[in-house]
């Protein structure tokens, strides 16, 4: 008789993960939208001090694919590459420089990539958790973001938008001279709206 | 030294204002000078904004200076003065003050049509006086630099003069600005 609950307890604990594991999976074929970026208006945009003043640059190419359901966050996930080469401070001489071997070694690291597999509901809305890869270093990190549907001519399309900051230091985007933070601040906040479509 | 200006020498607070901006536009060459030989970098960003800055202070206590010669005595030109010359020290004066401003508002401006914000210190940011706009920055990159060395011509002119009053006419020109004297003579020439 002992036996046979030990065995019973044994088979219900071998079944358990196979359980967790089938249903979200299922849920994904049936459930869970696939977005894709509309570009042409979603803008990734950061502002960093420099000299003491506020400044504002953004990255003119990036991609996003965002799976998101919120009844089925174990099923969501986003990921962002953005171009490094792609940025726009507004001022060509500044862009040459940010782009150089010091700040972001676009040749070298061509692409700052954001992974989050777990995405978390908060009071305010969700956070993605994930890596952060800029510059060839892979850090954990947050982002907070808040996702809207809007039915526009009969597509369910997606809003997403949030603020969050980056220590540029953290990531290696200041060799040499760019190390001091007096000229150039580390914290840099960023900002993004996206308009995202299903696909 | 009383602060307030007399009508035979200058206050302490003229002469402060005065002595201070002397000190700022040597440092705003010196910098100018340093930065323009420097590659785009993190020394260069360094030099620039402490350029600005200063610059904002020269431009702050121009206003200060002009609003505290308005609302004392001015110690008058020499009696020996010629007419021209007397035209001269007038237009010279005149100048100085018309740079004082011109200078850092053409540089303020030309940092704002860059599309850089001009930030006292890190203390404060300035407000852009012109939208971005690179046209407008180039000609003002020129017009910066012109008034800028018309300040440093007319500058010399002035210090030359004062010398010439201090050593050749030997007057109080000179003295009347300079703390810890006192005038040779009294009255406002001699």
């Amino acid at each position: 008789m002992r036996i046979l609950i030990g065995g019973a307890f044994v088979v219900t604990l071998l079944a358990l993960p196979t359980v967790f594991a089938q249903s979200p999976g299922a849920a994904v074929t049936a459930a869970t939208p696939h977005y894709a970026l509309d570009p042409a208006k979603s803008s990734l945009e950061f502002t960093f001090m420099q000299a003491g003043a506020a400044n504002k640059g953004h990255f003119k190419r990036f991609q996003v694919a965002f799976d998101f359901s919120a009844e089925n966050l174990a099923a969501s996930r986003l990921d962002v590459t953005i171009e490094m080469s792609s940025v726009d401070t507004g001022d060509q001489e500044r862009d040459d420089t940010v782009k150089g071997a010091d700040l972001f070694a676009v040749a070298k690291f061509p692409q700052a990539h954001f992974a989050a597999s777990q995405i978390n509901r908060t009071a305010a809305g969700y956070e993605a958790v994930g890596k952060l890869t800029i510059r060839g270093v892979t850090r954990d990190a947050s982002v907070p973001f808040s996702f809207r549907t809007a039915t526009e001519n009969g597509v369910a399309v997606g809003y997403m938008s949030g603020k969050t900051s980056v220590r540029r230091l953290d990531y290696g985007v200041g060799q040499g001279d760019w190390k001091a933070t007096d000229q150039v601040a580390n914290e840099v906040a960023v900002s993004f709206a996206l308009r995202l479509i299903p696909h | 030294m009383p602060l307030r200006n007399t009508t035979q020498r200058w206050g302490a607070v003229a002469q402060l204002l005065h002595w201070t901006i002397v000190a700022l536009i040597i440092t705003q060459f010196t910098l100018a000078t340093l930065f323009d030989d420097l590659p785009p970098g993190a020394k260069k960003l360094a030099l620039l904004a402490r350029h600005k800055s200063v610059g904002i202070t020269i431009l702050m206590l121009a206003v200060l200076r002009l609003a505290w010669r308005w609302t004392n005595p001015t110690p008058p030109l020499p009696d020996t003065l010629k007419p021209w010359e007397r035209s001269l020290a007038r237009l010279t004066h005149a100048l100085l003050y018309v740079l004082l401003f011109a200078v850092p508002l053409a540089g303020w401006t030309m940092s704002s049509a860059r599309g850089f914000p001009v930030s006292w210190f890190g203390l404060f940011t300035l407000p852009d006086l012109v939208p971005k706009n690179k046209a407008l920055y180039e000609v003002l990159v020129t017009t910066h630099g012109a008034l800028a060395w018309t300040l440093g011509v007319v500058a010399i002119v002035h210090m030359l003069a004062a010398l010439k009053h201090h050593f050749v006419l030997k007057d109080d020109v000179l003295r009347r600005m300079l703390p810890l004297t006192s005038n040779k003579t009294q009255g406002s020439g001699r």
